[in-house]
């Protein structure tokens, strides 16, 4: 039987535990549930917005503490859970994705795809369902960073497809609609059509995080995406020297002027940590991911550094955060999944009243 | 500081499309001036800027027959007269206000 009193009491405990980032109590978040309360011993759930909580473990034992401190309670079993709220929208694509996060940068060769699937992969690593969709048509590399062989993609019912599947992620990519090895040789109005297809005939199914690996620069296939796709937000991935600040800069204006969230810079290649001195060698200078970050006020996400293991992993197919999960770089990664998480719930607890992108008015006249 | 953005668009009588915007202002338009303005390539040239709709020549009857969101950033309407290529940004349909209060303001520029 549950004693009334002590109910009132924990439900008062558990009120004084804030989420750090949503800057609320947890009981008026609605993050408590299943509370059961047997003699002295209480048991409830803790439901977040991700299971790539950077802050779940702190979580869980103050609310442990704070409930184990009330009179007459013996035991407490906090179970941490998760379901990831989806950011509104209603538009008939990608009816089944709750968060898509698009990857771009201005420039190329910053490690957009490297980033991409390892995100990608830490994500799915705590729980999530996550898919992986190349959107580098002219240049698809994440078939090979993922290990995954090119052969084409199994079809569905109308004209649908399905999306290939590695390490518990659901891959989609421009490789395996041509022979190993052949360029796909494209005008631009053509990547727009590629683009709907991924969007509209994949078979992707329920995802929480749809991760866009995007080609370099501001062109077509950014805007196709962000004029049909309801992306939730963008990350900025730079390295750290001006010459890449110049065109990540660009990037970061388009997403503002597209009105897609900017979830913060990715500094790729920040230093390189010596195997004779340990000491770090900032081989592309230092600070510059921060400093375009702090220009456009928005959050510096990562700083992944130099490590052999992450070229090696990309080219054997076994990305750094599986090969390698205590590897300084897979630490970032890591991080940097849980701070995008936690980006994406802190955006749609503040989205407030807007226009949705599947509005719709039919004039009466 | 974040641009305002819609938070309601409405048809308002016959020839006059609302917007109430996040930010409180409410806007009014007359759905033949939104027409005249036209960002698109065909209706202002993308080098000069300069307006290539011909004066008079957007008849009073025109109406929109369905307006949708584009991405987050715009709205692209419809036109009775088959034209579609237009992406109304949320900054230029601000700008094209004609409430009471931009209207002066307009003016007084």
């Amino acid at each position: 039987m549950s004693d009334p009193k002590l109910q009132e009491k924990i439900i008062d405990a558990l009120k004084t535990v804030q989420d750090p980032d949503l800057h609320k109590d947890i009981v008026s978040l609605g993050f408590v549930k299943n509370l059961n309360i047997d003699g002295g011993n209480v048991k409830f759930d803790v439901e977040l917005t991700t299971p790539a909580c950077p802050v779940k473990e702190q979580l869980r034992t103050e609310c442990e503490t704070k409930v184990q401190a009330i009179e007459g309670v013996e035991k407490v079993d906090v179970n941490m859970t998760a379901v990831v709220r989806p950011t509104e929208h209603s538009q008939p694509v990608l009816p089944g994705v709750k968060n898509i996060i698009a990857v771009a940068s201005g420039k190329g060769g910053v490690g957009k795809s490297t980033v991409s699937t390892n995100l990608a992969i830490a994500l799915s690593m705590t729980g999530a369902r996550v898919g992986l969709m190349d959107a580098d048509i002219y240049g698809p590399s994440i078939p090979q960073m993922m290990g995954i062989p090119i052969s084409s993609p199994k079809v569905g019912e109308e004209n649908k497809f399905f999306p290939h599947e590695k390490y518990g992620l659901k891959v989609v990519s421009a490789a395996f609609l041509t022979k190993q090895g052949q360029p796909l040789m494209l005008r631009g109005p053509m990547l727009g059509g590629i683009i709907q297809q991924f969007l509209q005939n994949v078979e992707w199914g329920e995802l929480d995080y749809l991760v866009i690996d995007l080609p370099p620069g501001t062109g077509d296939v950014q805007l196709t995406l962000t004029q049909k796709a309801p992306i939730s937000g963008a990350v900025v991935v730079t390295t750290p020297q001006e010459v890449s600040l110049i065109d990540a800069d660009k990037g970061v204006k388009m997403f503002q002027q597209v009105k897609v969230p900017l979830l913060g810079i990715v500094e790729n290649m920040s230093y390189f940590i010596c195997d004779g001195c340990d000491k770090k060698h900032h081989i592309f200078r230092q600070g510059g991911g921060k400093t375009l970050a702090d220009n456009f006020d928005i959050p510096l996400l990562g700083e992944v550094p130099i490590i052999e293991a992450v070229s090696e992993g990309g080219d054997s197919g076994i990305p750094i955060v599986m090969s390698n999960p205590e590897s300084p770089a897979s630490q970032a990664y890591k991080d940097l999944a849980g701070k995008v998480a936690a980006q994406l719930s802190i955006n749609q607890a503040n989205s407030g009243e807007k226009v949705s992108a599947s509005f719709e008015l039919d004039w009466k006249s | 500081m974040t641009p305002p953005a819609p938070k309601n668009i409405k048809q308002v009588d016959e020839s006059t499309l609302g917007i109430s915007w996040n930010d409180g202002h409410d806007s009014v338009y007359s759905v033949k001036n939104l027409r005249e303005s036209c960002p698109c390539a065909n209706c202002i040239d993308e080098w000069s800027g300069e307006k290539l709709i011909a004066p008079g020549s957007i008849p009073n009857e025109i109406r929109p027959r369905n307006l949708k969101a584009v991405g987050l950033y715009a709205i692209q309407f419809d036109w009775s007269d088959g034209h579609n290529t237009g992406f109304y940004t949320h900054e230029l349909l601000r700008q094209l206000c004609e409430c009471e209060v931009c209207k002066t303001k307009k003016m007084e520029n």
